[in-house]
């Protein structure tokens, strides 16, 4: 077999698993973004009610962030599904042109103003565009990040497995059992063990914390792309929509829980109180931020103990 | 025998830090005067001396270190505190080198620059 052969062979090989750990990377990454976004609504809350001292530059710089962290999202999202790029980019200008209009010097305030300062008031308004309930939800940034989510999450192709598993080289990559396939995220294809592994040979927290309590069905309906603190749980059936990512390092600020099920009642079946749930005709989001690793563990028990309940999900 | 108030001047071009913290700290019985401008600001200060200026650092025509010169110059035992912008302390720290007593960024709490009055009131009587 000559060297050209062997490459092309080689590039074959890898692209399922590649593809699919690049995509869920790229994910985690589009998830960080949009916690950035929640993080800058946080404190421009947290300045309005609070008494604080600030210039009308903290309220820009605040837009500003929040419309920088939200290009960054769309970009993500973008790469995730190519399809929905232009759509995607082209409410972002809406956005930004909304956050350009709220910034003009010497602006009028919005009439029945509740605050007597500049200021605040332009941070009032600048939550109101954020997250508020007096503008229609297509309108304000959290809205968007919804649609975002939606098309990302129903735009993403399911996993091929099938195909991977014809390679014989990738059935070092995956550990078939339970009902769970397992893929090291950022182990090279070419460097993992020569042995088919259980799931006893993955370092793997968040994964244990799921599987501590749960009964898993019999044919491979779920895949897990893991590493030591990260995991991205997919299902795999076509006729169910459910992708959960979640990090527990241990560190709390950075910890967080996020949900995705095109299922609309799922959610609020499974998941224990604190998480935040958002309830869409497409389906439920859901997420936890800053958990404590006890929370987190405890959490993803909980999550696991009930999520692969066939009656729960049909109910 | 009550301590005497300290004489606290407070300038900053946004009204609204001026409107704010005025009656928050005069709550404590300090004397407080607001500018708006910085040689309005200085020429007062030529008249009377203040215990404590806090100053924005970046505003129009005279800035937050170019009152601070002045003021060092005038009244090196006047203990100054520099208000800094959103992510202007590398300029803080440069006040600092040049005698600022403190800074403090927005946005803050009232309460926050309270404290470091505190401390500079103490100096002060040390």
């Amino acid at each position: 077999m000559s060297i050209t052969e062997k490459l092309k062979k080689f590039g074959h090989k890898e692209t399922g698993v590649r593809y699919f750990c690049l995509q869920t990377i790229r994910f985690k990454k589009l998830l960080e973004n949009a916690r950035g976004v929640l993080d800058l609504f946080a404190d421009g809350r947290e300045k309005l009610q609070g008494e604080y001292i600030f210039d009308r530059h903290y309220v820009v710089s605040l837009i500003d962030s929040v419309l920088d962290r939200l290009k960054m999202m769309v970009y993500d999202a973008a790469v995730l599904v190519p399809a929905r790029g232009e759509a995607l980019f082209a409410a972002y200008d809406v956005h930004k042109q909304t956050a350009r209009k709220l910034i003009v010097p010497g602006r009028a305030a919005s009439a029945g103003s509740d605050f007597d300062d500049p200021e605040y008031q332009l941070l009032a308004e600048a939550l109101q565009w954020f997250n508020g309930t007096a503008m229609p939800t297509d309108q304000t940034v959290m809205g968007f990040i919804k649609q975002t989510f939606f098309y990302v999450t129903t735009g993403l192709p399911a996993p091929d497995i099938l195909s991977w598993g014809k390679l014989s080289e990738h059935i070092d990559v995956l550990t078939v059992g339970r009902g769970l396939y397992v893929i090291d995220l950022w182990k090279d294809v070419q460097s993992l063990p020569a042995h088919k592994r259980t799931l006893a040979d993955f370092d793997q927290t968040p994964l244990r914390h799921l599987l501590m309590a749960a009964s898993l069905p019999a044919e491979p309906v779920w895949i897990a792309a893991v590493s030591e603190y990260q995991m991205s749980l997919q299902s795999i059936r076509p006729d169910f929509g459910f992708r959960l990512e979640t990090l527990a390092s241990g560190y709390e600020p950075s910890d967080f829980i996020f949900i995705f099920t095109d299922n609309v009642t799922l959610l609020d079946k499974i998941l224990p109180p604190g998480f935040h749930i958002e309830s869409t005709d497409f389906g439920q989001f859901a997420w936890s931020l800053d958990l404590s690793a006890k929370t987190i563990e405890d959490t993803l028990m909980n999550i696991g103990r009930k999520l692969f309940d066939e009656s729960l999900r049909r109910s | 025998m009550s301590e005497q108030p300290l004489r606290i001047m407070l300038i900053d071009d946004e009204q609204i830090v001026g409107k704010r913290l005025k009656p928050a700290l005069e709550k404590t019985g300090d004397i407080v005067e607001t500018f708006e401008e910085g040689e309005q600001a200085l020429a007062r200060f030529d008249e009377t001396p203040f215990d404590i200026v806090v100053t924005d650092i970046r505003m129009e025509k005279i800035d937050g270190i170019q009152i601070l010169e002045h003021i060092m110059a005038k009244s090196a035992r006047t203990k100054v505190i520099i208000i800094t912008g959103y992510a202007t302390v590398e300029i803080a720290r440069e006040a600092l080198s040049k005698g600022a007593f403190d800074f403090i960024a927005k946005p803050f709490k009232p309460g926050d620059l309270r404290e470091i009055i505190e401390r500079a009131s103490r100096e002060l009587k040390s």
